[in-house]
C-alpha cells in the first residue's frame, strides 16, 4: 500500500530531473549559438574589412579633367593649382586617410572646383602624413601624379577611395582608373617613394604654421573654422575674400 | 496584499515585491539603452575601416599590427554585443563584456588626457587628432561611467521583459 505513493514521487522526481537536464541543454545550445554568432560576425567582420582595405580602387565620381600642368615639386612648397593670377590663394592642409578630410571633399570638392576654374581661386595642397604609412604612401603617390600632370583627377580618386591602405598596387592602379596612364616613370616615383623627403618637409612646414589636424584651410592666409562651414558659405567666403 | 492603508505604509517584504516588478523593466531599459548605444557607435566605425584603424592608432597605445586588428574587429564586437542586448539573448554575459569594453574605453581615454594628447575618441566614428580646445575627454568619460553603471545593473539583474532568453 505504500509502494504506489513513493513511485508516484519517484516519478515526479525525475519528471522534475528531466525537465532540469532539458532546459540546461537549451541554455548550453543558446550559449553556443551565442558564441558563434559573435565569433562569426567579429571574424568575418574582420575578413570584411580586410578585403575592403585590399581591393582595386574604382574611378571618383565626379570626373575632373585629368590633365593639368604637370607640377614641380619642391621641398617645403604645396602643389599648386590653379591660375597664378587668381586673386584669392587656398591653402588646403589634408591627409589622404583622415577621415575628415574625406568627408570634407565629398562635401566641398565641388565649390573648390568651381572657384579654381572660374579663376578666383588658386589652390595651395599640402599633402599632410600623420595618420599612417598610407598616409605617406598616398601623399608620395599624390606627388608623383601632380608631377606626370594628372593631379586634380588622382586627388578626387584617393579621396573617393580613401578606405584602401594604399598599397603600391593600389596607388599604380588609381592612375589608370583617374584616367591617365601608368608610365614607368610613375610608377617607379611610386614604388621607390620618390618624393618622401617632400612628404615629410611638407609635415614639417605644416607643423610650423601651426596646423594641428586636417583638414586645415587659409583663405588668403587666414584661418577657416571648417566646423559648421556649409558649401554655400565657403562660396560666399572665397567671393568676398575675391572683392578685397 | 490587496488593500494597503495609505496611512499605514506597506511592511518592508510588500516594497520588495514592488522593487520585483519594476526590476525586470529597469533591466529592459538598460537593455535597450546599452545595447542601441552599442549598435550605433559599432555600426557607425564598420562604415570606414581606415578611419577606425586610425582612431585607434590615434591613442599611441597598441603597436601596429594590433592596431588594424582592433580597428576592424572591435566595431563588430560593438555590434554583436548591442544585437545580443537588444534582444536579450545571453544578457549577463553580454553585458559583462560591455562593462569590460567601457572599462578599457575609459582608461583608453584617460590615458590619452593624462598624456596630454589632442584626440577625439572616435567612440562614434572619425577618431583621430583634433585642436586641443576640441577634446571632451570629460563628457566622454561621463558618458562611458553612465553606460558603465548600466552594464553592471544587467550583471546583477540580467532578467528583463520584452527579452528573447528563455527564463532560467
Amino acid at each position: 500500500m505504500s509502494a504506489a505513493p513513493s513511485r508516484r514521487a519517484a516519478e515526479q522526481a525525475r519528471l522534475v530531473a528531466e525537465q532540469a537536464a532539458a532546459r540546461r541543454r537549451e541554455r548550453r545550445i543558446l550559449v553556443a549559438v551565442v558564441v558563434a554568432f559573435v565569433v562569426l560576425l567579429v571574424g568575418g567582420g574582420i575578413g570584411f574589412q580586410a578585403w575592403r582595405t585590399n581591393r582595386a580602387p574604382t574611378a571618383a565620381p565626379t570626373a575632373l579633367p585629368v590633365a593639368s600642368a604637370p607640377a614641380t615639386i619642391t621641398d617645403a612648397r604645396p602643389i599648386v593649382w590653379g591660375s597664378a593670377e587668381a586673386p584669392v590663394t587656398l591653402s588646403l592642409y589634408e591627409d589622404f586617410h583622415c577621415p575628415h578630410c574625406a568627408e570634407f571633399e565629398e562635401q566641398f570638392a565641388g565649390v573648390l572646383t568651381r572657384a579654381q576654374q572660374s579663376g578666383q581661386i588658386r589652390v595651395e595642397l599640402y599633402p599632410m602624413a600623420f595618420i599612417d604609412q598610407g598616409s605617406a604612401a598616398a601623399a608620395n603617390g599624390m606627388a608623383c601624379a601632380a608631377e606626370a600632370g594628372f593631379g586634380p583627377s588622382y586627388f578626387a580618386g584617393l579621396f573617393a577611395n580613401h578606405t584602401l591602405q594604399w598599397s603600391d598596387d593600389q596607388l599604380i592602379e588609381l592612375a589608370r582608373v583617374s584616367g591617365a596612364e601608368a608610365t614607368p616613370a610613375f610608377t617607379t616615383c611610386v614604388t621607390s617613394r620618390a618624393h618622401a623627403d617632400w612628404v615629410e618637409s611638407i609635415n614639417v612646414a605644416a607643423e610650423q604654421r601651426g596646423v594641428t589636424g586636417t583638414p586645415t584651410l587659409f583663405l588668403d592666409g587666414k584661418a577657416v573654422d571648417v566646423a559648421g562651414l556649409t558649401p554655400t558659405g565657403l562660396e560666399t567666403m572665397i567671393a568676398e575674400a575675391a572683392q578685397k | 496584499m490587496t488593500s494597503v492603508d495609505p496611512h499605514n505604509p506597506p511592511p518592508a517584504a510588500s516594497r520588495d515585491t514592488g522593487m520585483a516588478a519594476v526590476a525586470p523593466w529597469i533591466s529592459t531599459a538598460a537593455r535597450l539603452i546599452l545595447g542601441g548605444v552599442l549598435l550605433v557607435a559599432g555600426a557607425l566605425k564598420v562604415v570606414d575601416p581606415q578611419a577606425s584603424v586610425a582612431a585607434v592608432r590615434a591613442y599611441e597605445l597598441l603597436p601596429t599590427g594590433l592596431e588594424t586588428v582592433v580597428g576592424w574587429g572591435l566595431p563588430f564586437v560593438e555590434v554583436a554585443l548591442g544585437l545580443l542586448l537588444l534582444t536579450g539573448l545571453g544578457t549577463r554575459p553580454a553585458a559583462a563584456a560591455a562593462g569590460l569594453l567601457m572599462l578599457v574605453f575609459i582608461a583608453g581615454v584617460a590615458s590619452a588626457a593624462a598624456r596630454g594628447l589632442s584626440i577625439d575618441c572616435g567612440c562614434f566614428g572619425g577618431g583621430g587628432k583634433v585642436a586641443p580646445d576640441q577634446t571632451a575627454y570629460g563628457q566622454e568619460i561621463v558618458r562611458d561611467v553612465g553606460l558603465l553603471l548600466l552594464a553592471g545593473w544587467l550583471v546583477a539583474r540580467p532578467q528583463s521583459r520584452l527579452s528573447l532568453e528563455p527564463a532560467r
